[in-house]
């Protein structure tokens, strides 16, 4: 056998190879959506529930890539005006208001998703329907912490100096942490000087500021931190796995806020989309997803409250009302500022 | 022979193919990111200016952050070079079988992924991690060291890390050295020392520089790296910038400051050329 290397033909080789490269690859298949979800429990429990519902009921396949809501808006934003990157968005409350405002999702159409009409009224949103909600506590490892913390003050105790772990404001659990100290202060959204002098005298405390949500997971399986603030979900998930954790809620109000899903504006498959995303609405899925290691709060109508989810958040969706919520638009107005500040004020 | 000469004259072009990919992909993202910089306001509405650099060197936390990721590539760097001298010279001197295996076992920390590397640096260095447990155990500490969230943390990762770059150009220049040069020196009466000063290390300057701008510039951009072992009470100039970028979607502020950042690191690695070229100058010329 003889190979023979022309110019033209090394050149136009080479040209092809470069050129298969740039071809995007979700050109290829032709049933396959991408969708955004998060990563730690998120991406597990849709990857395991929502992922083979979604393909028995459309045939198709679907590509889910865990990124923090704020990178899903980055994304978004520098694709503006070319082809998205994905057609399914999912974020938190705040930064959903940020990307209605930036025109990056669409408007929900109710009709092509049957089941959106059985989900409790609250989660029925204009862009989106709410697929759960976020309630955050304090989580304390049980081996070294021998009274269980009733609130927030707790973090506070001269016996956890050095031990207790907080995540910077870029995850929305550490966002919503400092907000609710600065209800508890006395202050509100419009300035959250009272929740940074109070902050201040936590430092002492503290063993850890995690820049993200999926560091500060870590801390408490390595022993690194013993008490800290954490998600409901993550916390019971990591108990769940045998990871010395338990979670309890703070008795001055359980902060909590909605996560949802979105049609993306200019998304390629908009019937996929949908499909996906009232798979997710679906109560078989929702039931699925309450029941551990998961206990992913439902928002469906049609499931009812069980197991952890029942036991210690909430008996139906009134007690969700009773939760503090805050008001995103203005946190969304203070949140640059904010960081500024608590960069310079927790600086080592 | 007019031919060749021709083709010799041509072979810029085989360089083509390369230049127009780094055109493309490096130059024009780049224009694009000082474009972006100028944007005088958040939703680059198209005003240019240069609010956003003002606002940067505005505020002190900003400046005090890029001095402080300068320093801890500084820091970083040096443990590099004292650590990696000695490989390298030692890779010099030794058969080329074990020279098989120290090569290995030099570049090993570049084939492991830089966010399992770093995962099991929090385990190693944590409060109850090996470091700790064994100076424990040893009784040289009855607390457990702050190890992890700390500066002193993100050098040492950094060295394990970065220290390929610095030993890999250090093996080529010390394998340039002529072996008779050492071996004059020693027998005009120079003794080891005044040898290794006198002739190794001038001659291997050239390795020096280049490990110094190879380890440098990895160790000040290292954002896994600095942000994991770090945590957010030490702030260096990538966290800043991803910050402002995906955080808080402030596109300009973040291209102001990747500018500035980059002129930082460029004008030092500019004033290293140019101490290596004088070195050069004097030593060759």
């Amino acid at each position: 056998m003889s190979y023979n290397f022309t110019r033209r033909g090394l050149l136009a080789g080479t040209a092809a190879a470069a050129g298969m490269a740039l071809i995007p690859q979700r050109g290829f298949a032709a049933d396959e959506l991408v969708a955004a979800t998060f990563g730690g429990t998120w991406a597990n429990v849709q990857k395991q529930v929502l992922a083979p519902y979604f393909t028995k009921r459309s045939g198709a396949t679907v590509v889910q890539s865990p990124m923090l809501a704020t990178e899903q808006i980055a994304k978004l934003t520098a694709a503006k005006g070319g082809q998205v990157p994905f057609d399914v968005a999912m974020l938190d409350e705040g930064p959903a208001l940020e990307a209605i405002d930036a025109g990056l999702i669409a408007p929900y159409d109710a009709a092509k998703s049957p089941n959106f009409v059985i989900l409790h009224p609250q989660f029925k949103g204009e862009y989106g329907p709410a697929i759960t909600m976020q309630a955050i506590g304090i989580a304390y490892n049980p081996k070294t912490v021998k009274t269980p913390p009733m609130s927030w003050a707790d973090l506070w105790k001269p016996e956890y100096k050095g031990r207790v772990g907080i995540t910077s404001l870029a995850s929305t659990l550490g966002l919503a942490f400092l907000l609710d100290i600065n209800r508890l202060e006395g202050g509100n959204e419009a300035s959250m000087d009272k929740a940074f002098a109070k902050l201040k005298t936590l430092l002492p405390n503290l063993a850890a500021v995690s820049a993200n949500f999926g560091a500060h997971g870590a801390l408490f399986q390595q022993g690194e931190i013993d008490i800290g603030v954490q998600n409901f979900n993550f916390a019971e998930e990591l108990k769940a796995k045998g990871v010395p954790i338990e979670f309890v809620r703070v008795s001055t109000g359980t902060p909590a806020w909605k996560t949802t899903m979105h049609v993306v504006k200019g998304a390629l498959k908009p019937d996929l989309a949908y499909a996906y995303i009232d798979s997710q609405l679906a109560p078989e899925v929702q039931s699925a997803m309450q029941k551990s290691p998961w206990n992913v709060i439902p928002t469906s109508s049609k499931v009812p409250y069980e197991g952890l989810v029942a036991s210690k958040i909430a008996k139906d969706p009134a007690d969700l009302d009773k939760m503090v919520f805050f008001d995103w638009k203005k946190v969304n107005q203070g949140r640059a500022a904010w960081t500024q500040q608590f960069n310079r004020e927790i600086r080592l | 022979m007019k031919g060749a000469a021709t083709a010799q004259a041509q072979e810029w072009r085989l360089a083509l193919p390369l230049a127009l990919f780094f055109a493309l992909f490096f130059v024009a993202p780049l224009l694009l990111l000082i474009w972006i910089s100028f944007q005088a306001d958040r939703q680059m509405t198209g005003s240019l200016g240069l609010a956003q650099y003002a606002a940067f060197l505005a505020d002190r936390l900003n400046l005090q952050v890029l001095i402080d990721t300068l320093l801890l590539g500084a820091k970083a760097t040096l443990l590099c070079l004292i650590g990696g001298y000695p490989l390298a010279w030692l890779y010099t001197r030794v058969s080329a079988r074990l020279q098989a295996l120290l090569i290995f076992l030099i570049i090993l920390p570049i084939i492991t992924s830089v966010v399992v590397r770093t995962f099991a640096w929090i385990v190693i260095l944590g409060r109850r991690g090996m470091v700790n447990e064994a100076i424990m155990a040893l009784g040289l500490s009855s607390q457990p060291l702050h190890l992890l969230f700390s500066e002193t943390g993100i050098v040492i990762v950094l060295t394990q890390v970065q220290m390929p770059l610095m030993v890999l150009p250090l093996i080529t220049a010390l394998q340039r050295i002529d072996p008779n040069l050492t071996s004059a020196s020693l027998a005009l009466g120079a003794g080891a020392w005044r040898t290794f000063f006198k002739i190794t290390l001038p001659l291997s300057l050239p390795g020096v520089i280049a490990g110094i701008i190879l380890a440098y510039t990895a160790c000040v951009s290292a954002f896994v790296t600095q942000s994991l072992i770090g945590g957010s009470r030490l702030l260096y100039m990538p966290m800043l910038i991803f910050q402002q970028a995906m955080d808080l979607q402030n596109w300009p502020f973040a291209a102001a400051a990747s500018m500035l950042f980059t002129i930082s690191v460029l004008l030092i690695v500019g004033l290293l050329v140019a101490l290596s070229r004088s070195r050069a100058a004097r030593l060759y010329g």
